[in-house]
């Protein structure tokens, strides 16, 4: 018997059952949809990824720490003790910090282009004349991420702004006074910073001997420094940006000199968590990466980070997956029932097939074919109604998840969706291969029997 | 020719062991008429299966056109069937929701006949039955007598050596069962197949060239035999 007469012919016979060949494809459909929907999901998820990624950080940028802990949540536990060695606390876990030596040294290498560590400055408030007082929190600007300029300007991806330029969250803009974003462009604003003094005995001892009360109130009292800038520009906030906005963001120079005032005479003067270096444009900052940590480092490069957010959304779509095979495992069971009870029901038919010299094989695969076709029709079904449902409510879910214009959660590809059809014809055909087999070996002589 | 050799055939095994055949030797000769008649139990229905090579008799032979087809391979018997095979029953075994079309169609689907030469054949069959008007109508709205024309209609699309009936006016009221004996005597006078009727009605048997009476298993009788 041919094999398209014999589809044909399992087409028919499905086409008779109509309520039950729906309902059981049905079942493979909520595996199909659910498959779909993971497939775009983790599709959309990592185009938005690398979105994120490709729009914000500049790839020759290397993150590094004095060794790989960092990266791991540093090490948890009691370490041994060495004094020549910096540590912090950060999450739960210690991390060793990098030093001044260790800036330098990494700065005179010829791969890279130029480092720059992470200072922490801690300013007490931002003000301008005339206006209440603020807390804020300031980061180094890194002039490898871009942003999203409201007013002014920011310089060219690896440009860093000057000394004086301070670059302002959108948020600072009305508490601070001025009229709208553009207003704030070339104004002056204040950064207050305060330390405790740090003074030793010695210099006690000596300002008491001169019994110098205006000195000794002096040297104890709080030391504070108002560092001014100009507003160079006022940063917005953007879906695909990795930075957090509500910081005031200053050059490295700047940055430097209020870290270097904050920890004056404390353990953390000149020590870093981590630096940010950018290696010279034609140099494949894997290789450097690989050199810095053979010298102990801990370093992470961009496509690292890229490699860590896929294998998020790599394991969230491998979650949903799981269900979607979930569903079909229970839907092959549905098959298996609905195909045994078709071969019962249809015995006489069976039996008439194979006394008019129909093959055991042909009748089998007539069975299969049948199977296959709940297969596909409940692929089709499951995979058009996640299509059109996915289509339909893109916008919103791009909306309320704020993924910004233009990104879509859920990215619908043809030819998985076509794989995935294809896949679920076959699991179907193999949940049908019992019940056809059943069919193959019945005797007609016990199938026509009248009485 | 159809020679049927010291056939034996039996069900279960040692005590419990029932002889469904016992030793039957006959010869049918092309193009005859035979009735094989028997009480239900007798072993008639045993006798058409050995002889249409659905069932295997562990002894003897059924020589049909030169070939034993007790020694055939399953494959062979299957395509002997196929080819060579009209199977008329009872209670005609056409399928209700398939068109009459669909329903004559199957035994040349199963022959792998291209579908062009599926659709002369079919419309002729139905022709001969007398159904080309209800070549589109499903099996399920056809009378009774118009199923059986149907099962004989499949039965010759084929152009089959011999053609085995069941009892084929079982179900059907005098009137339509006589029409489907003219027809099938009709047709075994035209077509020069062969027809084996199995039954219990003498009056059909009376009808047939040749009468072989069965009896627990045994050749109780031959009527009309050409030596």
């Amino acid at each position: 018997m041919k094999t398209t007469d014999i589809i044909r012919r399992a087409g028919r016979s499905l086409k008779h059952a109509k309520a039950r060949t729906i309902l059981t494809s049905l079942a493979i459909a909520v595996g199909a949809f659910t498959l779909t929907i993971a497939l775009a999901t983790g599709e959309g998820a990592r185009q938005y990824a690398n979105t994120l990624l490709t729009s914000n950080i500049d790839p020759q940028i290397l993150a590094i720490a004095k060794d790989k802990s960092y990266f791991e949540g540093g090490q948890t536990g009691p370490q041994e003790y060495n004094p020549n060695v910096s540590v912090s606390s950060q999450s739960g876990g210690t991390v060793k910090l990098l030093d001044q030596t260790d800036i330098d040294k990494i700065a005179q290498r010829n791969d890279i282009q130029s480092i720059t560590p992470s200072y922490t400055i801690s300013p007490k408030y931002i003000t301008r004349a005339e206006q209440k007082k603020y807390t804020v929190q300031a980061t180094t600007y890194d002039s490898g991420v871009t942003q999203t300029v409201v007013a002014g300007s920011l310089p060219a991806l690896r440009t860093s702004i000057t000394k004086a330029q301070i670059a302002l969250p959108e948020v600072y803009v009305s508490l601070l006074g001025y009229s709208d974003a553009q207003a704030a462009i070339g104004s002056t604003v204040t950064l207050h910073l305060e330390r405790l003094p740090n003074i030793t005995e010695a210099q006690i001892q000596q300002l008491l001997q001169q019994n110098n009360p205006a000195a000794i109130a002096q040297v104890t009292a709080t030391q504070v420094k108002d560092v001014e800038y100009t507003v160079v520009a006022v940063v917005g906030k953007s879906a695909t940006a990795l930075t957090a906005t509500s910081n005031v963001q200053i050059s490295d120079d700047s940055a430097k000199e209020l870290a270097d005032f904050s920890t004056e005479g404390t353990d953390s003067y000149h020590k870093y968590a981590i630096a940010t270096a950018s290696v010279k444009s034609g140099i494949d900052p894997a290789v450097v990466k690989q050199a810095l940590v053979d010298q102990g480092y801990g370093v992470e490069t961009a496509k690292d980070l890229q490699s860590l957010l896929f294998t998020i959304v790599n394991t969230l779509q491998g979650i949903v997956i799981g269900f979607g095979v979930l569903a079909l495992i229970t839907s092959v069971f549905g098959i298996i029932n609905t195909q045994y009870i078709s071969v019962l029901e249809r015995t006489r038919e069976i039996g008439l097939m194979k006394a008019l010299g129909m093959r055991g094989r042909h009748v089998s695969r007539l069975f299969q074919f049948e199977a296959a076709w709940i297969g596909f029709l409940g692929g089709v079904i499951g995979s058009v109604v996640a299509v059109v449902l996915g289509t339909a409510l893109n916008p919103w879910v791009t909306k309320t998840l704020s993924l910004g214009e233009g990104n879509s959660l859920l990215i619908f590809q043809p030819i998985p969706i076509v794989l995935l059809i294809v896949v679920l014809m076959l699991v179907a055909m193999l949940a049908g291969y019992f019940p056809a087999r059943k069919a193959a070996k019945l005797d007609p002589i016990e199938a026509l029997r009248t009485e | 020719m159809i020679e049927v050799r010291n056939v034996t055939k039996t069900y279960g095994k040692k005590q419990s062991a029932f002889v469904a055949l016992s030793d039957v030797s006959f010869v049918i000769p092309d193009g005859a008429s035979v009735a094989i008649i028997g009480k239900s139990g007798s072993g008639k229905s045993t006798l058409m299966h050995a002889m249409s090579g659905l069932d295997r008799p562990e002894k003897g032979e059924v020589i049909i056109d030169g070939v034993d087809i007790l020694k055939l391979k399953s494959k062979a018997v299957d395509k002997f069937r196929s080819a060579k095979i009209g199977f008329i029953f009872q209670a005609f075994f056409v399928q209700a929701n398939e068109s009459s079309f669909e329903n004559v169609a199957l035994p040349l689907e199963v022959g792998d006949l291209s579908a062009k030469v599926r659709k002369k054949r079919v419309l002729a069959a139905l022709r001969v039955v007398g159904l080309s008007d209800k070549e589109k109508q499903k099996a399920r709205n056809l009378s009774g007598g118009q199923k059986q024309r149907l099962a004989i209609a499949r039965a010759i699309v084929n152009n089959p050596r011999i053609i085995f009936a069941d009892e084929p006016t079982g179900n059907l009221d005098t009137v339509t069962g006589a029409s489907i004996e003219k027809l099938l005597f009709g047709l075994n006078k035209q077509g020069g197949s062969t027809l084996v009727i199995v039954t219990h009605d003498e009056d059909l048997a009376a009808k047939c060239d040749m009468r072989i009476y069965i009896k627990d298993g045994k050749v109780s009788r031959i009527i009309g035999e050409v030596k």
